[in-house]
């Protein structure tokens, strides 16, 4: 079921009726109806992957269960740890990267000169969400082994911690030590909690139908026949996957936690305005917050962080990028996009700057940045997009042909909408978001914060009024993400 | 909750109020014209009617229509004569014409290229096939029997379905009462315009199939057995179409793409002496695109593609000029 459809949008009131009006008397059957519909929200999609989410349930809780029963024995403690960590990355290493290591094992003979007709791949269906709820409990796992929670004893709460339906699918992924007490303790009917929730909904759905949805025939197209367009159209082409990507993602995730906040529970920014960043260390703060605190914890510090030498650092650096780029796929393109990353941060890292921009945003102190910060924010933005290549491109060698094409082809040449639409209209509503999200840029949380009624209803209309004008009823609307 | 519940509603009442006036500024929602059954029991829009058709989310194809007194989309009134040189074309909405200014329609193209020696009547309306078609021309066989020469646009898959003219029910059904009274919400209009109604429409209908004890999903696709026996039930149909109400041979020219047309039906048209001209092959070797960029209809460029072939038939047939 996607967030953005019809089925949604029937499923999610009578959830909402049913665990506040209904079953709002006992935690523990608010935590049934969730789980429950949380199943039917991913049985919907394709019912038997409800067994892996289970299974993946069953042995982190169990493996939980019996950290904490060791808590005294370290060795056993780690046995117990490593069944999580085999377990988990098994089902993400068959499920995902199984025909990539097998094709990738194929090529690499090929290149000694070895022919291996390969009859080991396997037409495998990759499950919704699987990177996501797979990493959800390792970290459970994880966190009660570092003593950073106690282990849930309540099965049906710790799979409606696993399952719970806003974000299973595409994150955020959360950590026990936000998300489980949430579900074990009873939650309050908060009307500001709620209507915050509503307006998340809607900043969401504009950013996906919008945003996303409006560019993606022009990036689709140019993507498909970058080899026919010059450099301008090809610049123009990855500048506007920058936008879709984030559009895609970010309103996922503002409808995932403004219905949590529907039920009472709040997940994790997992976005902070990441084209305001000022340089590639501020933008990981900013952009899928989830997953890169993820590798910090338990990646990136367990090897030793930044408290080691220098050298041991930038290491550091390069596994937690290489291992995030492939997370995102099983393709050698996303390898190589986490790899420039790291390349990009590593400068950054040296100069003692990945830390600079924690706690403030651009033009923290005034309206309009400094010059100095637009040069910044626009360098990044540069960076960030021109990575984003091989993110979107379906192999190395289309990657590079089209790096190719942004430096050989340098011609300017007019763009034509794939489906004849006036581009005019897609600069202009790109300009006006990137302006709306650069005033709201302090609280993402909060998308529509005006003091006065009017302005704010006004701001309501205007952007439903805009859903309906990009409105593609003819267009596949599944989130991007989805796909890891 | 009573305040949410509140809140939820006035906030909604308030937008909807406001959609519904943007919609109307900007001009987004389409005029609909209102549709009749004439006393002859031909479908058509009521007389003298005007007002915009629009396509596209963003008003992006703005055209007004013409409907004269005869009930047809034309800047002219059809009045047939003795005297002068008439043609017909009769069709659905490609004739019909409310994707395009009527003042460069096919039939005007027409009429300009001949230097106006010629009056060409587009008897065109949205979803007419054959049955139609045939009905109307049998039921002004007055008017049509001054006419001197008559094209039918025929799309074989889609126009056969039926053997016997009956009134569309379903078309008719758009005028009733509650309909009209949705028409006059320009936002209600609008969101069907540009399918945002259709996900609710699936909704309902899958549930209804799923009622009645079918599948909701898609029919799976006919295999060639069943399109085979599907093309000799549509032949069947155009028999029984021309028995029925009558057929021209002398002046009547189908006009049809050939590309999508079975050989079964073009074989019996050549063997029973229907004369048809193909517009297909001139469309689908052009450069340039022949169809709008917001729907599938003919464009400018493609209505001159069609025009041009009509005239070449009508300087060839009708006019005492070389082609």
């Amino acid at each position: 079921m996607l967030f953005n459809s019809l089925e949604y949008f029937i499923f999610l009131p009578i959830m909402f009726v049913l665990y506040w009006f209904v079953f709002h008397k006992r935690v523990k059957v608010q935590n049934a109806l969730i789980l429950v519909g949380s199943y039917y929200f991913y049985g919907l999609w394709d019912w038997r992957f409800l067994f892996l989410i289970l299974a993946s349930t069953a042995v982190d809780y169990f493996v939980g269960l019996m950290i904490y029963k060791y808590k005294e024995k370290r060795n056993k403690q780690r046995i117990w740890l490593w069944v999580s960590m085999v377990f988990n990355i098994s089902l993400l290493g068959f499920f995902k990267y199984y025909n990539f290591f097998v094709d990738s094992f194929v090529d690499l003979f090929e290149t000694f000169g070895y022919t291996i007709q390969s009859t080991w791949t396997l037409q495998i269906i990759l499950p919704v969400g699987i990177s996501f709820y797979t990493f959800q409990t390792m970290s459970y796992s994880l966190d009660v082994y570092y003593n950073k929670v106690k282990p849930c004893r309540d099965f049906l709460s710790f799979a409606t911690f696993v399952a719970f339906f806003p974000q299973l699918v595409a994150g955020p992924i959360e950590r026990a030590s936000n998300l489980l007490h949430q579900i074990t303790h009873k939650r309050i009917f908060s009307y500001d909690q709620i209507v915050a929730g509503l307006k998340l909904i809607l900043w969401g759905l504009f950013k996906k139908m919008v945003i996303a949805d409006g560019i993606a025939p022009i990036v689709d197209d140019i993507f498909l026949n970058y080899d026919t367009y010059s450099a301008s159209t090809l610049i123009l082409g990855v500048t506007l996957f920058s936008f879709q990507v984030y559009g895609d993602f970010s309103g996922y995730s503002d409808i995932a936690i403004g219905t949590s906040k529907m039920f009472g529970v709040e997940l994790m920014s997992n976005f902070k305005f990441p084209n305001f960043s000022r340089n590639v260390a501020e933008y990981w703060q900013r952009w899928h917050v989830s997953l890169s605190t993820w590798f910090r914890h338990y990646l990136y510090i367990p090897l030793g962080g930044s408290r080691v030498t220098k050298l041991k650092s930038v290491r550091n650096i390069c596994i937690i990028f290489l291992v995030s780029g492939f997370w995102h796929g099983a393709n050698w393109t996303f390898i190589f996009w986490g790899g420039f990353h790291a390349l990009a941060y590593i400068p950054v890292f040296l100069m003692g700057r990945n830390t600079m921009y924690k706690d403030n945003v651009v033009g923290e102190h005034t309206f309009f940045p400094t010059l100095t910060e637009l040069g910044q924010l626009i360098l990044t933005f540069g960076i960030v997009t021109f990575s984003r290549i091989f993110f979107r491109s379906e192999s190395l060698t289309d990657s590079f042909q089209f790096i190719k094409g942004i430096f050989t082809n340098f011609q300017y040449e007019t763009y034509h909408h794939p489906n004849g639409y006036r581009m005019v209209d897609y600069f202009i509503l790109l300009a006006a978001f990137v302006l709306y999200e650069y005033r709201i840029r302090r609280d993402e949380r909060n998308p529509f914060k005006f003091k006065s009624k009017a302005v704010r209803f006004l701001v309501y209309t205007l952007v439903i009024f805009t859903m309906l004008l990009f409105y593609d009823s003819g267009f596949d609307r599944s989130f991007i993400y989805f796909q890891f | 909750m009573k305040k949410l519940i509140t809140q939820l509603g006035i906030y909604s009442v308030l937008i909807l109020i406001s959609l519904e006036i943007l919609v109307r500024i900007f001009y987004l929602g389409e005029d609909k014209p209102t549709r009749f059954v004439d006393g002859k029991s031909v479908e058509k829009w009521v007389p003298n009617q005007e007002g915009y058709s629009v396509t596209g989310n963003r008003n992006q194809n703005f055209i007004r229509y013409n409907i004269n007194s005869s009930g047809f989309n034309s800047y002219q009134e059809f009045i047939p004569t003795e005297q002068g040189i008439e043609v017909a074309l009769v069709g659905d909405s490609f004739i019909e014409g409310f994707h395009q200014p009527y003042k460069i329609s096919i039939g005007r193209k027409i009429e300009q290229r001949l230097n106006d020696r010629v009056k060409v009547f587009e008897y065109g309306y949205a979803g007419y096939d054959m049955a139609d078609q045939l009905h109307l021309i049998k039921a002004y066989e007055e008017d049509f029997g001054l006419i001197d020469r008559i094209y039918i646009k025929l799309m074989f898959s889609n126009d056969l379905t039926r053997g016997e003219y009956f009134i569309e029910e379903s078309r008719l059904n758009l005028e009733s009462p509650v309909n009209k009274l949705l028409k006059k919400s320009k936002l209600l209009v609008y969101f069907s315009e540009i399918g945002a109604l259709n996900p609710a429409r699936n909704l309902v209908r899958d549930i209804m199939a799923v009622a009645k004890g079918g599948n909701a999903k898609e029919q799976p696709e006919k295999d060639e057995k069943e399109v085979g026996r599907a093309h000799e039930i549509y032949l069947e149909n155009f028999k029984n179409l021309v028995a029925l109400y009558g057929y021209n041979k002398q002046k009547t020219v189908l006009l049809m793409d050939q590309s999508t047309t079975p050989q079964l039906f073009l074989d019996y048209l050549d063997t029973n002496g229907f004369e048809y001209i193909d517009f297909g092959a001139d469309l689908n070797a052009s450069k340039r695109k022949t169809t709008l960029v917001y729907d599938r209809h003919w464009n400018n460029h493609g209505r001159d593609l069609v025009a041009e072939i009509i005239v070449k038939d009508l300087k060839a047939n009708l006019l005492d000029t070389a082609p």
